[in-house]
């Protein structure tokens, strides 16, 4: 039978492996096995741009939030694409253009429920959704959840697409260590019964399948959130298996902004984790 | 629906959990330190289908000057029935002469009519508490999001009545960037079946 430490030194190495072969310029990885409780990291400390990852935190908070009886899921909230800058609260705006939810900008001066809201932040990464949320339940109150869920390494500081807090500095950051920590206190106690189903509901129907989800057998599903800019590409996510108990895994990379082979780079880490705790190839199941 | 049809009240007889609320009468002193009474008279709204089907003018429904969202208080949000000060029948009526000069449907965004002084954008100094107020984001197709297109229904706004004020242009205190703001001041109506001597 292989040690734990063998697993490690094993995983590690594959996965080191994987990184000199791929064109990114860091790759981190964190892993916890809800089965065996194997638990690994691969500079699982190091800090990356969040990307859209962050909205799993503004998820857990919005959920907080419904449980703390602040809102109610099926409430009402104004669209309006008007935000404020963490930077120097000057007012900018969002473009439908680049956001996986263009139809709710024909919802500007109405109202669209929270849990659509909350759904579309998701399954389609909206950024207009994501920050009108935010926007809502506050950075503050945001941030809190996250220390009472003792999520240390995720680092919600503003909205999205806040080009003027990106100019000086003021980014949303995460570690792999820290999103892990995240999706754990997800499906813990943290949140009621309710709102844990229902987030992982929602994590489930993820729309943008290319990396973790693309590295597993057809019979795995996974309740994930992905992120991308220019510079960084993520997935990070709880994988559910018939034949046995979840695992969670994050994997976060950097890449110049030119270079290709991103995708690839996500799928072969999912792929090589899957065969690291199952043991199995990648037959049809 | 005609609007002799439904409902005046006077605030001052409300169970106390909607008077705590909307505050009939009330003095209130605004920004600029001028004190005014908030809203006495009221109509009473049974339910949305009402609120859709009650006309104050021929293109403007009460339910169009009452959306808010869940920043509006509990009771006032999701309970029926609703409480709209009796002036909004000015605004709608405004509404229609702008609506008419302007030659084009307008838009009144959620939270840009009636909020009460319960709701946590403005409270009780916004004038957005009278009814008077209104929040327009849009002008047949065109989406008030630019000095141009504001300036240029705020002043055709102004032209219809002296009464009326508009906020300029910007994003500085006072000011809107993304929607016309325009209201009728601190109106207060008070209709003929009801008394105010009390």
């Amino acid at each position: 039978m292989t040690s734990v430490a063998e697993s490690s030194t094993s995983l590690r190495n594959e996965l080191e492996k994987i990184a000199g072969e791929s064109k990114a310029n860091a790759i981190s990885v964190a892993v916890l096995d809800l089965e065996s409780g194997f638990r690994f990291s691969l500079a699982g400390d190091r800090w990356f741009h969040a990307a859209s990852t962050i909205k799993v935190a503004v998820l857990l908070a919005i959920f907080r939030a419904t449980d703390e009886g602040r809102l109610r899921l099926d409430d009402p909230l104004h669209v309006r694409n008007r935000f404020l800058s963490a930077a120097d609260g000057s007012p900018f705006r969002l473009s439908p253009t680049s956001d996986g939810m263009p139809e709710l900008y024909r919802a500007i001066g109405r109202t669209v429920k929270i849990s659509a809201l909350a759904e579309g932040m998701i399954t389609a990464s909206s950024n207009l959704a994501t920050n009108l949320l935010l926007d809502f339940v506050g950075v503050e109150y945001a941030r809190n959840v996250l220390r009472d869920a003792q999520v240390s390494g995720v680092e919600l500081r503003r909205g999205v697409q806040d080009e003027n807090a990106h100019e000086r500095g003021i980014d949303n950051e995460v570690t792999a260590d820290g999103l892990l920590t995240l999706l754990c206190a997800v499906r813990g106690d943290f949140l009621k019964q309710q709102s844990r189903e229902e987030i992982i509901r929602i994590l489930l129907a993820q729309r943008f399948n290319s990396m973790i989800p693309a590295g597993l057998p057809p019979h795995a599903t996974v309740a994930h959130k992905t992120g991308e800019i220019s510079t960084a590409c993520h997935d990070a996510g709880i994988v559910y298996l018939p034949e046995r108990e979840p695992y969670i895994v994050v994997i976060l990379t950097e890449f110049d902004p030119e270079k290709d082979g991103r995708y690839q780079t996500l799928v072969d880490i999912s792929s090589l984790i899957y065969r690291s705790l199952t043991g199995r190839g990648l037959e049809k199941q | 629906m005609r609007a002799e049809t439904f409902r005046a009240i006077d605030g001052l007889d409300l169970a106390p959990e909607y008077r705590a609320l909307l505050r009939p009468g009330e003095a209130e002193t605004d920004s600029h330190g001028n004190v005014h009474r908030l809203p006495r008279f009221f109509y009473e709204i049974d339910s949305w289908q009402q609120a859709h089907e009650i006309r104050f003018a021929p293109h403007f429904t009460l339910a169009e000057l009452m959306l808010v969202d869940c920043r509006e208080a509990e009771l006032l949000l999701r309970e029926f029935p609703h409480y709209v000060p009796c002036a909004v029948i000015l605004l709608a009526m405004f509404l229609e002469d702008f609506r008419r000069e302007v030659g084009a449907p307008i838009f009144i965004s959620a939270n840009g009519g009636y909020r009460s002084p319960a709701h946590q954008i403005g409270g009780a100094k916004s004038i957005h508490a009278w009814g008077t107020a209104a929040n327009i984001y849009r002008v047949g197709d065109t989406f008030l999001d630019d000095a141009k297109s504001i300036e240029r229904y705020g002043t055709i706004a102004c032209s219809l009545s002296q009464a009326v004020l508009v906020r300029r242009f910007g994003s500085g205190a006072g000011e809107t960037d993304d929607h016309l703001h325009l209201d009728l001041g601190f109106v207060s109506l008070a209709p003929r079946e009801c008394s105010e001597a009390s």
